[in-house]
Order: C-alpha cells, then structure tokens, then sequence
C-alpha cells in the first residue's frame, strides 16, 4: 500500500473574501450583506452594465432635461437688464427631480443609512421641495375645480377642504421624518433644504402660462437682446419653430442633429424631454403594482383559508380584464393624463406579483425561522415584513424589472394608436408622426424606435441579470 | 465573562422567571390530540385525518429534561411545536404553570411566549438569513420590553459569549458561520428572554460527531446555571439517553413507553423499545448481542392499525398468540403476510400501565409486565 | 496474497471556484479486496464523498479536476478509460448508492423502468428477461409483492423502499463493487438495521466488495472489516477495524470515540474535540489536525512538517508525529455489558428465529 506524501507541490492559493460552508475565517474583507451581494452578482455580467449605464442616462436626460434643452435662455440682457428666463420658466416638477436626485446620490456615496431609510429620505427631501414649489400654482386648482361639476359641493367647499387637507398633509410630510428617519441625517437634509425653501418662497415658482418661444430669436435678430446664454439644445419640447416655417418636418441638418417633426418641434429635445414620461410611468406603475401585489399576495399567503380562496377571485378577476382595451375606453372616457394611465397600468399589473409573493409566503410559513419569530412571541408585522418579506421578495423585483419595461412598451403602444399624451413629449407618439406627411419620415421613425427599443433592451437585461443574481443556488453557496 | 455581564445577565433572568409551587410540575400535558385533516376532492372535503399526536400525556419538572424519542413520523416534532401552540392542536391541554395555555388570548399567549422556546433541528433555515445575528437575538429582547439600546446590545454581547462564540459577531449574517455555530446562535436566541422550558427539537442531528458533542456539553451547562427544563426530542437514543432525567418512546402518535433514562435502557418492557434499542448500532466491533430485526415498514400515521398500532410488527404477540387457545387469537395481515396475534393486541389500545421494576415505569402492552 | 479488487494511488481531486483552488481530497491511497467491506469514515468536509465520486469519475469536470493519482480496477486504470469504456464500467464492475433515496430516483418513470434501464444497458437481453430480472432483484432485497411494485413510482414507496429499489438497481447487474454513500444516514434507525442486514446478506452471496462511506462509528463497527478514517481531505488512520476499535492511534479518531455518546455509558459531561473541522479553502499548516490536537504538547514541528501515513503496528497506519506506545483500553463499562444481557435475554424471552429467513420464490 502507497504512503501518503506531505504537500503534493500544487499551488494553492488562499482563497479570499467569504468562506463557503465552513468554518468561520476571520480574515473576510468581502463581508456583504444580502442586498449588496445580489447588486453585486447583478452588475457583474457587462450586459447588465450596460443597461444600467442607459438607464442612468436616460435618469440623467429626465433630470436635467429642463436645463439642457429649452427655448428659454439661461441667462439674457435686454436694454441692460440681466434675466434669467429659463429660472422663470421652471415647473414644480423641474425642481423637485434634481434636489431628489442629488439627494440620492448624496445618500448612495455616503453610505451612511439604509436602504429603506435611504429611500424614505428622498421621498422626504421630494416631498418638501414639490411643497415648496407647488404652492403659488394652487390658485389654478382652485380654477379647475370651479369649472368642474362637482355633484357633491359646492367649488367653495371643496377648496376649503383641499386647502385644509393640504396643510395637514404638507405638516405630517414635514415633521414626520423626524420621528422615522435618523435624527442626525434629517436635520442636515434639513438644513441643506432650507435656503431652497426661503428662496421659494422668496421667488415663488410661477411658471408663465402662455409662452411664445419665438419671440427670443425674434429679439435677438432685432438686436433688442444684446447678450443671451443658451441650453445646449435651444429648442424647448413645444417650440413649434412659428417663426421658422421653412424648417418643419426636415431630416438631420445643422441646427435640428435628429431633424424636426411634421409641426415644427426639434426631435432631439423631444425626445429628451419624453425620457421623464418614459422613465416615470415605468417606475410609478410598477410601484403602484409592486406595493397593492405585495400586500394582497401576502395576506393571502400568510393568512391562508378563506382569505387566500377570496384573494384569488379577485387576482383571477383582475387577470382577466385587457390591459390595452381598458387603457383605450378610459382615454375615451376621462380624457388623457398621464397620471391616470401610470394608475390604471399600476393596478392592472399586480396580480402576477401577488401570485409570486403568495407562493413565496406558503413556503416561508413553514420555515424554522419563522416559526422561530412566531415562538419569540413577535407581532404580526414584524413576522411578515421583517421575516417574511425580505426573503420572498426575490422573484418580484425581477417581475419589477421586467413590468418598467412593458409598462414602457404599453404606453408608446397607447400614443401610436393616437391615444396617448398630447401636451407632453412621448415616444410612442412621435412614431405615430413618422407616417405624416407624403413619405416616411426616417429620422422621426428611427430615433424614437431606437430610444424605445434601447430603454426595453435595457430593462430585460438588468432583470434577466438580477434574476440569475438571486437564483436559488446562491442561497445554496451561503 | 465579565463580571458585569454576567450581573446583568442574572438580574434579567430573575425579573423574568415566574417562581411556582414546589412539585407542581411545569408543564403538563393532557391527552394532546393534533390531527391533520386529509382533503380531496373538488371541494377540499375532509376524508381522513393523519393522527400525528394521537393521545399523549406527560410532565416535564422544573430543570429537568424529558427526552421524547422515535423514529420519523412517530409524531415527536408534533409533540413539542403542538405544545408551543406553533401547529394548533387538535384537542388536549398543556399547563404552563397552572395555566391553561390553549385557552389563552392572543395578547396573554404572546406574553406567555418568553417563558416557553424552542430550538430548532435544522441550523440552516433556523436563522433568517436576512437578518444580521445581532437582531435576530435581540428583536425578541426589545419586542418583550427587557432592554432597549445599549443595554440590549449589552445583553445580546454577553450571550453570544455564553454560548461560545465571539461577541463582534453580532454584526455578521448566518451564512457567514458553520453548521455548530449557527445552532449556538439558535441557542442564545432561545436564551434571550430566559425562558424555563425549552423544547430542543433535534438539536444535534444535523451537526458533525465532533460538534455534537460541544453542543450537548453547551445545554447541559445551561440547565445546570439557569434551571431550565428541556423537552428533548431527538430519534438518536444514545444521545437521549445521556441528557434526559426522564425518557418516553413514542410510535405512530402515542407514547408506549415511559420511565427514567436509567430504568428505560436497563429494563426496557415494551417490544418496541426493545428493538429499537437493539438496532441501535454499537461502536464495538465485536457485539455480543442479537440483533433484532422488526419486519415491514412503519405504518403510516393517516391509516394506524387498529387496537395496539405496534401489533403488525410485534413479536412478542406473535409469540404469546403461539402458546395462546385459539379463542384469544386472530389472524392479521401485513403486507403479504398472514400471522396469529393475541385479539386483544388487535382490539383494544392498551394504556400505559405500570410494569415491574421501578416506580414510575409505564408501558402501553397488553403482555408485557 | 489475493490481488486487490480496487487501488487507489495518491488520489488528489480539486475545484477551481472563483474564490481560488480548493482541494478536498490529497494524496488518498487505499486498497479493497474482492469480498471485503472497507470503510471511509469522516465528517462533513473531509473528502470522503468527493473520493467516492472520482472512482466513478462522477466529478464535473468544469469546476472539479484529478489533480493526480490512478485508480486501479484489477490493474486498469479507470482515471485513463475514455468515458464510453468508463460507461460499462459504471453499473456493470463499480455501482454506487447514495445517501438521499427520495432524491435519487427520478420521479416520473416507474421503479421498473429505472431498473430495467440498467439491466437493458450492460446485459445482452430482451425486455421480457429484463422484467424477470429486475422482479427477481426485488424480491432479493425483501421487497413483498415485486410484481406490483414493479409498477409503482417512487412517491408511493417509503424511504425505506426506496433505498431497496436503489440497492436492488445497483445490484441488478452483479458489480464486483458497491460504493454505498452515506446509505442509511437518511433512514430510521430500524430501517437503517434492515438495510444494513441486507447489504451483508447480499455481498456474501455475491462475494462482492463494499465501499462504506459513512460518518457513524456503529455502523463502521458492525459491518466493516477495514476503515480508512479521513480528516481534511486526508486519510489519517487506516486499520483493521477491531485494531481501530482498540487501539485507536490518532488524536482524531481518539477524540471521535470519546465523543460520541454509547448506549449505557452514563457519563456526566462528554469529552469534546475543541474547535471546528477546517474549511477547506483554509486548512492550517501542517498537521491539519494540530490546532484542535490535545497530544500536541507544545511541540512546533505538529504546525510545520504534515505527518505522513506510516505504519504504527501491524497492518495498522496513522498520520501523527506522537503515536502513543501503550494501547488504550477497549470501552466496557459494566452498563455496557448489563445492557447487552438485557437485550440478549429479551430476544430470547421472544424467540431465537426473529430474524427473517430466507423463502424460496415461487414465481
């Protein structure tokens, strides 16, 4: 019988990072927690690198897009005073995007809360900026609800109460974060928001209600501007080019890099601007069908029994109805608004959710930690969101992934049939003007279609990479 | 240990024990029935009920181990979740202290929870793995008002290190340790809120020989300093043999066999337990016993046979029903075998009724004495 | 001396994961006789299954390689066989049962299919002989009514049959040697005494050899004739297993006897190996066992030079730089002994024959 021998010789090299199975190493630099491990395996493949850089881009282009392109100059002197008709020109929502996304990227370089609190954080900082911004544009509410036809009371009335509701609401969005959020990182949000807020109130946000784009150029051909400061693309997303006629519905040139459209409007700072329409929807309907799936498939999981037999009526309900049909006969019915199909979206959506987190909690009832929680004599809540959710949140967040994306497809769908969003720039819309006019129009055609289709490839990428990321087997490793 | 650590740790487990009458026993079982109902149909209709506790009474004393032993699907890990009201029973009572826990509130159980743990079989799914160790140890702490903050982590620092293991862990999630060390993070998480009774499902089955051993020492340790009584299910019955005060076999639901851990392995009186100790195998290479090997497969819990559920199998019946008048016998099938067993093996559940030899040995046969 | 059946040469098997080499089993070498039973015994990360698989070649090749060594079966080197010579080799020369009987049966054909399979693939028959076959390899392992068995799909069968249904395909073709993985570590300790029996029964009818992989030291004691004792992906003890028994010769296996709780022997507190079994990508320098070792004695050559497997007594191998010179006494304590009148004079109390006799089939 052979001997053994000591080392064989082969290199071995000490593996480093997290120790599979075995007994504890205490030398482990690569210490993650679960969510971090999941982003990391996601990101780790190129493709789903590269879909996320064009969804960044594309975030990029929706936050900034007020400021890169728009008609309005950024800085202009006329009979020697200096203005700034692009400030003047922000809406609330111009405002908001940028003070939310600086605050994320604050938050996700300093690291220093968690994700939930993270986000909480940013709905916070969101929250008081639009307070803070929307306020002078209530005078128009007021307007809107006088011309409605309100069954229930009188205009008077229903201002009063939506005054008074908004104040609540605007006290509770406020203070609440002091209670929930850390007390450290809000008061130096806080602080950081606050000469925004004076200067809202200060310079209140009242966008002009009636713009003539053309009337800069006009000026500046006069020469009554004699100095002006443009945003890179100096076409806002409604210029009509009124005072340039001859330059409708024309290919790629100078001046126009993707052409015009057949009324007149720059197609590169269109479809900028309809990169916030895109992005949005996709983001607001998968939330809405995210948070009601979450909810009704939890119940139904955890509560099992009459609950789950009822829930599954109601999912078997919802499954039936036609997305795109519903979506045409209420554009016919209440007219378009984006806010209204992002909700109707949202809530046709969820039942595949909900199926995925019922089945996830039927099997995480009977697992030993639960039980553990349950034995430990925890609340209710605690066991299903603290236990439960976490680890059977897996196969909706790649539902999710997958959901922005047809969400996105649903709503160029909608605007190519003419049914959807008419004052804001959309995709889908501008495909619908490519057939305009005597011939094809290419370039209205080719980038909107490419922006679609990049933004879907995106999506599909990053989830089928999130899906392998959170396959079972990594739970195995660990 | 630092000596603060360990006052804190005293002062905590004292607040929280409730002191009761000496020799009242604290836990009791009566008659504890969890039946599962069978459904088929298009419409879920009940057909049948899978009887995995069918009828089981003991007590467990205060800091003293009951070991419950079987094989799988004898109904153990039934026993000890059914007590915990983790699997809603059926039927029976189980006092805690006097008090009637299957009667309780909602809100009163909760409370009642901190006094009663468990500790699981699988070190794996016990843990959640989304949780750091810190807070699956110290959610119960802060949930049942004991500390909040830094005494809470003070307190989560000072189990950890009874338990073993290094206090900085606290921070790091589950997948991160080793099969043994996972259980003794399930183990402090038992121990957080004091309890006195513990139900120890399996605790050492799924771990290597070599950390079984660090384990059984850990609980011993603790019984010893904190008196807590354990209900130790486990199916190993050397293991159970060297931790428990008290033994009962249990088969098909039921216990047929109750008596000191000394007494069961030295004068084991019902067949069951007789084979099951005997097929236990030995680390000796030159045994000097026989073995005994039972026929066919244990029956399953959803159709258990008639009158004694061992009588299939047994084969003292078979003996007896031998040098027995052919009045008092009757012919059974199992499998495809045709054998005589005495009719009252087949008729009637024997009860467990006290056999020669010490006192307190129960058994549930009709023949053996 | 008779040639061994199958010999293993310094065995060294790894995987290339992303977190660098590791290398489960080293320089493992054994012999196992025709007829012989021998036994792998270890825990969990010591190698033994990995061992058990790279006989077979059942290792994926991607992650995992043979770093090195041969395997000999009757002087053919199976680690050199293309794998369509390998494929007759499995099932037909080597079979193998593993541990997990609900998992290894596929669920959607029926036993008989399974077994036919095998049967089908490495003997020249028809189906109908094929049928007979696996019928009467059935009955073989003690299962009752085959016939109808024979139809049934492996959710209807209990653990306990189906780990016959596995013995009985891997037994189908008649290999000269079965590597049992862990084979009643799943089971009830009743069930685990039938199936045990059973495989005794078998390989004496057969004379065929058995490799033993198991982590229970009962089940080593009774049905075993030599046992290799592995620890971090090395053999560290190999002896004839009343010689381990005995005289155990490395602090591992000392420290496993110790450890483990025997029926009857009441001891108050059980002795414990202090530490943890090494994880492989992180094996300490070298004796792999030095940090949890008790016979260290201060001794620095234990953490820097491995101790090679060398002969301590006759026909007895340990890997250890300080093998004790006296033996030490087989464990009776007057419990153990009282324990084994009882359960003798009970099983005579119900009949000498309580073992199931061997029926001739009537078709």
């Amino acid at each position: 019988m052979s001997r053994g021998d000591g080392n064989s010789g082969f290199p071995v090299r000490p593996a480093v990072g997290y120790a599979p199975g075995g007994a504890m190493s205490d030398d482990l630099p690569l210490r993650r927690t679960y969510l971090q491990h999941v982003v990391h395996d996601t990101l780790v493949p190129v493709a789903s690198r590269l879909g996320l850089a064009w969804v960044v881009c594309l975030a990029f282009f929706a936050v900034t897009a007020p400021f890169i392109a728009n008609s309005h100059p950024i800085l202009m002197q006329e009979a020697g005073r200096w203005s700034s008709p692009m400030l003047k020109s922000l809406e609330p929502a111009d405002i908001v995007l940028p003070v939310a996304a600086i605050a994320a990227a604050v938050l996700l370089v300093r690291r220093k809360l968690s994700a939930g609190q993270g986000l909480g954080m940013v709905a916070w900082v969101s929250a008081v900026t639009y307070a803070a911004t929307a306020w002078p544009s209530a005078p128009q509410y007021y307007a809107t609800l006088r011309g409605a036809r309100l069954e229930l009371m009188s205009a008077w009335a229903a201002w009063t109460l939506l005054r008074f509701v908004g104040a609540m609401v605007v006290m509770m969005i406020v203070l609440l974060p002091i209670f929930v959020l850390p007390r450290r990182a809000t008061m130096v949000a806080g602080a950081c928001l606050a000469p925004l807020v004076v200067l809202t109130l200060v310079f209140p946000v009242r966008p002009p209600e009636l713009v003539v784009y053309e009337r800069y150029r006009q000026k500046e051909g006069s020469g009554q501007i004699t100095f002006v400061l443009r945003a890179m693309v100096p076409y806002s997303a409604n210029d009509r080019l009124r005072d340039q006629p001859e330059l409708r519905l024309t290919p790629p040139r100078r001046g126009h890099p993707l052409g015009t459209e057949p009324n007149g409007a720059d197609v590169l700072s269109r479809m900028i601007h309809a990169s916030r329409i895109a992005l949005s929807i996709g983001f607001i309907a998968t939330g809405i069908a995210v948070v009601v799936g979450v909810i009704v498939g939890g119940l139904m999981g955890y509560f099992v029994g009459t609950v789950d037999l009822l829930g599954m009526r109601l999912i078997e309900i919802f499954q039936a109805i036609p997305r795109l049909v519903l979506l045409v006969a209420i554009t016919a019915s209440y007219g378009r608004s984006l806010y209204l199909m992002m909700a109707v979206i949202g809530m046709l959506s969820w039942t595949g959710d909900a199926r995925f987190i019922r089945a996830e909690f039927l099997k995480l009832r009977k697992e030993d930690f639960v039980q553990a929680a349950v034995a430990a004599g925890l609340p209710l809540r605690s066991i299903l969101f603290r236990h439960m959710l976490p680890n059977g949140i897996a196969p909706v967040l790649v539902s999710a992934s997958f959901g922005v994306a047809s969400a996105i497809l649903l709503e160029s769908t909608l605007s190519f049939l003419g049914l959807g969003l008419v004052d804001e720039p959309s995709w889908g819309q501008m495909l619908n003007q490519a057939r305009e006019g005597s011939g094809f129009n290419w370039w209205i055609a080719l980038f909107p279609g490419a922006a679609i289709f990049l933004t879907v490839f995106a999506y599909n990428l990053v989830g089928e990479s999130l899906r392998d990321a959170l396959d079972p087997k990594l739970l195995k490793r660990e | 240990m630092s000596d603060s650590g360990t006052s804190s740790v005293a002062a905590v487990e004292y607040a929280g024990s409730r002191q009761g009458r000496a020799g009242e026993p604290l836990v009791k079982v009566e008659d504890l029935r969890t039946w599962f109902p069978i459904r088929r149909g298009v419409f879920s209709q009940t057909v049948g009920h899978v009887k995995a506790v069918d009828g089981v009474s003991f007590t467990v004393q205060e800091s003293k181990t009951l070991g419950l032993v079987g094989e799988s699907g004898c109904g153990k890990t039934t026993v000890g979740r059914s007590i915990l009201r983790l699997i809603p029973a059926t039927s029976g009572k189980v006092h805690y202290r006097g008090d009637d826990l299957f009667a309780m509130p909602s809100g009163e159980l909760r409370r009642m929870r901190r006094h009663m743990q468990i500790i699981f079989q699988d070190p794996v799914s016990s843990l959640n793995p989304r949780m750091t160790v810190g807070n699956i140890i110290g959610e119960p702490i802060v949930v049942h008002g004991i500390a909040k903050g830094k005494a809470k982590d003070e307190l989560v620092a000072s189990l950890l290190e009874r338990v073993g293991l290094d206090p900085s862990y606290a921070v790091r999630y589950p997948h991160e340790f080793s099969g043994g060390q996972r259980q003794r993070i399930g183990i402090a998480r038992a121990l957080a809120l004091s309890p006195d009774f513990i139900v120890c499902d399996e605790p050492v089955s799924a771990l290597d020989v070599s950390i079984q051993s660090q384990i059984l020492n850990l609980l011993d340790d603790l019984q010893k300093e904190r008196k807590i009584a354990y209900l130790f299910i486990a199916h190993n019955l050397a293991v159970v043999e060297h931790c428990s005060d008290e033994v009962a076999v249990m088969y098909l639901g039921r216990i047929v066999e109750k008596a000191t851990a000394e007494d069961l392995y030295a004068n084991p009186k019902h067949p069951y337990t007789v084979s099951l100790l005997s097929a236990v195998p030995e680390p000796n290479p030159r045994p000097a016993r026989k073995r005994i090997v039972l026929k066919g497969e244990v029956p399953s819990p959803s159709n258990p046979p008639t009158g004694c559920a061992f009588h299939p199998r047994c084969a003292l019946t078979r003996l007896k029903a031998g040098v027995a008048s052919a009045a008092e016998t009757m012919e059974v099938r199992s499998g495809s075998e045709c054998f005589r067993v005495l009719s009252k093996c087949v008729q009637e559940v024997p009860p467990l009724t006290e056999k020669a030899g010490a006192a307190g040995h129960v058994a549930a046969c009709w023949v053996a004495k | 001396m008779a040639q061994p059946l199958l010999e293993i040469r310094d065995l060294t098997v790894g995987f290339d994961t992303d977190r660098g080499w590791i290398v489960p089993v080293r320089n493992v070498s054994f012999c196992i006789y025709p007829g012989q039973t021998a036994a792998l015994v270890g825990e969990s990360g010591c190698g033994k299954s990995v061992t058990a698989l790279s006989i077979l070649r059942l290792i994926a090749e991607p992650p995992g390689r043979i770093l090195s060594g041969q395997v000999l079966m009757e002087g053919r080197d199976l680690l050199a066989l293309p794998e369509t010579q390998m494929r007759s080799v499995r099932g037909k020369d080597i079979a193998m049962i593993f541990q997990e009987p609900m998992t290894s049966l596929n669920p959607v054909f029926t036993i008989g299919d399974q077994i036919m399979e095998a049967i089908l693939l490495h003997q020249h028959v028809t189906a109908r002989e094929a049928r007979d076959i696996a019928e009467r390899s059935l009955y073989d392992v003690g299962i009752a009514d085959p016939g109808r068995r024979l139809n049934e799909y492996p959710h209807q069968m209990s653990g306990g049959m189906r780990q016959r249904v596995m013995i009985a395909m891997a037994l189908s073709c008649k290999p000269k040697l079965l590597i049992a993985d862990e084979p009643t570590t799943a089971l009830d300790v009743t069930i685990q005494a039938q199936i045990l029996e059973l495989l005794r029964k078998l390989q004496r009818q057969a004379n065929m050899a058995m490799l033993l992989i198991t982590h229970d030291l009962g089940v080593v004691a009774e049905n075993a004739d030599v046992v290799g004792v592995m620890y971090a992906s090395r053999i560290v003890e190999y002896a004839t297993v009343e010689d381990l028994f005995d005289r155990p010769a490395h602090p591992y296996t000392e420290g496993l006897f110790r450890s483990v709780p025997k029926l009857g022997n009441l001891a108050e507190r059980l002795a414990t190996i202090p530490g943890t079994v090494p994880n492989p990508a992180h094996f300490p320098s070298g004796c792999k066992f030095h940090p949890r070792c008790h016979r260290m004695e201060g001794d620095a050559k234990c953490g820097q030079i491995e101790p090679s497997l060398r002969e301590v007594a006759g026909s007895h191998w340990a890997a250890c730089h300080h093998v004790p010179n006296h033996a030490s006494s087989p464990e009776t304590s007057p419990r153990l002994d009282h324990r084994r009148e009882v359960v003798a004079m009970a099983t005579e109390d119900l009949g000498a024959d309580v073992l199931p006799s061997a029926k001739e089939y009537r078709p």
